[in-house]
């Protein structure tokens, strides 16, 4: 694939070298390496600071269901760009795509989340220097 | 590489949802042919206040060596200790909710609100931290002022810049910027604001401290005035610091352009065509 360059120059420039601000850099928590997708039912929802919690229900494979944490960003920075408290309800079924806990804990940085509706939204933590976080 | 390095980007950039941001954080700053007046005090003395928001000029982001040629600290030997001690033996500071202090929160990407008044000037911050400064040219530092994280900070007016003297800082628990650089609490800092038009503030940060770095060095940044209506809101770091049990010592990787972060990140998984149903 050959990128033009003016395109490439301005994707890098979103990317790299924002201020960084988050409560936590996203490499001391979260391995990049690891993108993972968990689907389950929501059974608990802390919309608190530093970061939001929503934890889910996962059935694995062989039947087990299993808890997963989800960690998103800060309530305010989650509010301004359009993903509310009200968009999760206990007992949905989300989709969330992000990065694996880099201890190995069934902890996840819930990058994107789609909701029952269709929506998509991102859970991404403002300025934590984590994929995407040229977004917020 | 850098075939493979761009299309890494593109691909993260374009697999991440794109959500509507009419407040972010930090802004562009578009800079105005015919610039609003610097308002002033009845004292005739500029007027900071206002919400402040950082612009994607500063680059890079979180660094207190921004300013410097290659991003080179000039660490002494303590100091070089120290930043190792602080990469590999200590967690971030700030994401257990101990305050960031002085140069730190300059540097962050967090926007702040001033309140200035005639004889003290607060400044208001994210994490619901404040430091409350005198204004006070007669005013002198204490012989052993107890150690803080902002320091013992002492304001006077310098022509239009409020300059923001501060000795008296913490030696444990603080890192001088994101990236875990040091600071030892031999830490000075002399900040001068100014605010050359009514969207613009700018701080030259002096930093000294003899302990850590072989020569005192500069930080410069600007930031623009938010809207009207945006404020600091309520944030209690502590309420629900579930990470605080996971985080690993240091910031992680720090990418060869200063900022935090990985370099190659893996994609996320292809955006879900069909909606989850509801079991």
């Amino acid at each position: 694939m050959k990128v033009p360059f003016a395109i490439a120059a301005a994707l890098l420039s979103m990317i790299v070298g924002l201020p960084a601000s988050a409560h936590h850099s996203f490499a001391a928590e979260f391995d990049a390496s690891k993108a993972i997708r968990v689907s389950g039912t929501l059974t608990k929802i802390d919309w608190a600071n530093p970061h939001i919690y929503f934890y889910l229900d996962v059935k694995e494979d062989g039947g087990n269901v299993v808890k997963w944490s989800c960690e998103a960003g800060s309530p305010g920075a989650l509010s301004r760009r359009g993903f509310k408290k009200g968009d999760l309800k206990l007992g949905d079924t989300l989709i969330v795509d992000g990065y694996r806990a880099k201890d190995g804990s069934r902890l996840m940085d819930a990058r994107r989340v789609t909701l029952p509706d269709g929506r998509v939204v991102s859970g991404a933590s403002v300025g934590d220097g984590g994929p995407g976080s040229q977004n917020q | 590489m850098l075939r493979l390095y761009i299309a890494s980007i593109l691909l993260v950039a374009f697999s991440e949802p794109l959500a509507a941001q009419d407040n972010p954080l930090t802004v562009v700053d578009v800079k105005s042919a015919k610039p609003r007046p610097t308002p002033r005090m009845s004292d005739g003395h500029p007027d900071l206040s206002g919400y402040w928001k950082g612009t994607r000029d500063t680059v890079p982001g979180g660094n207190i060596a921004k300013d410097l040629p290659g991003l080179k600290l000039p660490l002494t030997a303590a100091g070089e200790a120290a930043l190792q001690h602080n990469l590999t033996a200590t967690i971030d500071p700030e994401s257990l909710c101990i305050i960031g202090g002085i140069p730190r929160h300059n540097a962050s990407g967090l926007p702040f609100e001033i309140l200035q008044g005639a004889k003290k000037v607060a400044f208001l911050y994210w994490y619901s931290y404040y430091r409350l400064i005198p204004i006070d040219a007669k005013r002198k530092h204490t012989e052993d002022p107890d150690p803080s994280f902002f320091g013992e900070e002492i304001g006077r007016w310098e022509g239009d810049a409020l300059v923001i003297d501060s000795i008296g800082f913490k030696d444990e628990k603080v890192w001088i910027d994101e990236n875990a650089n040091p600071h030892s609490d031999a830490l000075h800092v002399v900040e001068r604001w100014t605010r050359p038009d009514a969207d613009h503030i700018h701080v030259e940060t002096l930093i000294e401290d003899p302990k850590f770095y072989t020569k005192s060095f500069k930080y410069s940044r600007t930031w623009v005035l938010g809207k009207p209506d945006e404020e600091i809101q309520e944030y209690s770091c502590s309420e629900n610091n579930v990470d605080k049990d996971h985080l690993g010592f240091g910031p992680g990787p720090i990418r060869p352009d200063g900022t935090r972060g990985y370099l190659d990140p893996a994609p996320l998984p292809p955006p879900v065509q069909k909606p989850p149903a509801n079991k």
